[in-house]
Formats: structure tokens, sequence, C-alpha cells
């Protein structure tokens, strides 16, 4: 965050001379240090939470976003930003809900629009890079809330109960538990069967709190590594430095356009593995 | 050996092992999505669609071990 900018603006001045570095600097401007720094939470412009701040706004811009497109959306034909947030709309319902979830599809496409709207929100506001200057130094403030893995465990909280409901809803709370193992099955396989389905019911969600977290994780410690190079570099001899440069940044903003696909493709997962459980636990198999 | 140097080691050959193993599953399944495009173009959405998420289930797995690395680089 605002070390990179600093650590970025002052390596070539700092450390091209022939002054070495005491060890105490080293540990407190280390690059594992600033790496950690940058994906872990922390404190903002005096607020307590960076992923606290860019959940609110990922949240508010979702809203923004869509409600302004439903305000266009009413004057006919839709175009535009309407058009956009029509066709994955569509997309959502057509193409994940009511492929997943048969005849019921209807009924789980506002929950999975806004999962599916939430993710990319957040995955793309994670990436663009707002200045900032606290105590007027010139810093950069990015965070992905989805980095955090308590947002993502929330998420993936929110699917469970979609999934349990489905299955509850529909066959009651007995019958649920009873359409886990599928009927028929001999009587000496309960004991392996129930464990296993039971555990299966809470690794679902699991595996998508830790999948949304990570890939989000992931991305930003590749460009902030990438980035880091220059003053790795620069430590070694400023020419070094200077040369890392371009290569930094080109391979940074490589990484940074695979990262918006990435944030479209985890979006898309994120909402088709939840459309898939939901079908999973509203048709178990007969 | 210390302790440290063990576990910077175990989570470097760890991040080995996951990538081959990542890479080894997501390359047979583009593999075999390829040559269904080829034999059947029509399908080629549909084939899509499953592709991706056939990958984000192994992807998934894979960052189950990628973080039990960074567990240990970071300890």
């Amino acid at each position: 965050m605002n070390a990179i900018v600093f650590l970025l603006a002052s390596a070539a001045v700092e450390h091209g001379g022939s002054a070495a570095p005491t060890v105490g600097e080293q540990e407190e401007h280390g690059a594992a240090t600033i790496l950690f720094h940058h994906v872990l939470d922390q404190p903002v412009l005096g607020l307590p939470s960076k992923h606290l701040l860019f959940f609110v706004l990922a949240a508010l811009a979702t809203l923004f976003v869509v409600r302004m497109a439903l305000r266009r959306y009413r004057g006919g034909v839709p175009h535009g930003l309407a058009a956009a947030v029509e066709m994955l709309v569509l997309f959502i319902r057509d193409d994940i809900a009511e492929k997943s979830i048969p005849h019921e599809g209807r009924k789980y496409t506002s929950l999975l629009c806004s999962f599916f709207f939430f993710i990319l929100v957040a995955a793309l506001l994670g990436l663009v890079p707002f200045p900032i200057f606290p105590a007027g130094k010139p810093g950069v403030l990015t965070a992905t809330s989805t980095g955090n893995i308590a947002v993502t465990m929330a998420l993936a909280a929110i699917s469970f109960v979609a999934q349990q409901y489905a299955g509850i809803s529909k066959y009651g709370v007995i019958g649920h538990f009873r359409g886990l193992v599928p009927p028929g099955l001999p009587a000496w396989l309960l004991p392996i069967m129930v464990p296993v389905e039971i555990l299966s019911m809470f690794t679902k969600p699991f595996a998508l709190m830790i999948r949304l977290f990570a890939n989000m994780l992931a991305g930003h410690m590749v460009i902030t590594t990438l980035l880091l190079l220059i003053p790795l570099m620069a430590v070694v001899q400023t020419f070094f430095g200077v040369a890392m440069i371009p290569i930094s940044l080109s391979l940074g903003l490589f990484i940074m356009l695979l990262e918006l696909l990435v944030a479209l493709i985890q979006a898309y997962i994120f909402t088709l593995l939840t459309a898939i459980f939901i079908g999973m636990y509203a048709h178990p198999a007969h | 050996m210390d302790a440290n140097a063990l576990a910077y080691f175990a989570a470097g050959i760890g991040a080995g092992l996951t990538i081959m193993g990542g890479a080894a599953g997501i390359g047979r399944l583009a593999a075999s999505a390829m040559e269904g495009i080829a034999r059947q173009p029509n399908a080629a959405g549909d084939i899509r669609g499953a592709m991706i998420v056939a990958a984000g289930l192994i992807e998934g797995v894979t960052f189950f071990s990628l973080i039990v690395t960074i567990l240990l680089a970071i300890k």
C-alpha cells in the first residue's frame, strides 16, 4: 500500500548510495512485511478495516449501478448499462439457475444474482488503485474485500443456508436428511455413508470459501511481488532497479488483465456451484 | 537445518508439487475439452462451460494445498 509507493520512490535514493541499510530498516521494509501489509487487513484513513471499507463500497456500488440500470430499463428498449445488466441477469436466470435447479430456478435467481454481482463488483473494485494522502504522504489504497476470509466465509454461510433451505423447505427436516443417502442402499453401508454425506454438506461451502478467498489473495500477492522486484533489484544496484521498472510494470499489467478474467470466472463459478448444490438438495438422487 | 529452514524448504517443495498436480489436472481437462470441441464444434459453448466448472473444482483443491504451503512459509 503506502509503503510500496514510499519504497518505490525512496528505493533509488535511499539504497542506491553506498550507505547500507541497517538491520532494523530491513525488518521494517522487508519484502515479506510489505507483501503481507498489502494483503492482510489494516486500519486505514481512521477506519478500523480497509476490507470493511471496500466491502461497503462494493455493496453500495452494486446497489447503485443496478438501480440505475433499472431506472433506465423503464424507458423502453434497454441500451447501454441496462442492456449489460439485463444480459448478465438473463444469463444467470437461464444458463445458471434454471439449468442447475430444475422447475425452481426462478425462486433462487435473485439470490444467485446478488452473489454474482457482489463478487464481480468487489473483485473489480479491488483492482482499482485509489490515491490517498495519509499524514501528507502520497500513497495508494487497493484492497479486495473478498480477499478477506471473513467476507468469503459469510458468503459461503449464506450459500450453505440456501442449500439447506432448498432441501428442508421441500421435503421437511426429516425428509431432507433422509434424502441425503440414496434409498435402497445396503444397511451395512449406512455407518459409512451418513458421516460422509454430513461431512460433504459442510465441505461444499468450505470449498467455496477457500476458492474465492485464495483466488483474490493470489492475484494481489502476484502483482505486489512483481512491483516489489523493483526496490529489491535497486537494493543490489540502482541501475538494476531502473532496468526492472518496464519489466515489472508490463508483467504487473498482464496479471491485472488476467485478474479481470479471474474476477468474472470466480463470480461465475461461485454462482454456478451454489446453484448446482441447491439443485442437488432440491432434487436428491432417487 | 533448524526448524524455520525446514519449514521454508517444505513450503517450496509443496508449492512445486501443488503446481505440478494442478497443471496436470487442468492440462488434461483442456486437452480433452479441445478434442471434444474439435469433434463437435456445435457443442463448444456447453463444453466450455463444463470445462470452466471442472477447472474451478481442480483449482479449489490446488488452493487448499497452496494455503498449507503459505502457512508453512509465514510460520
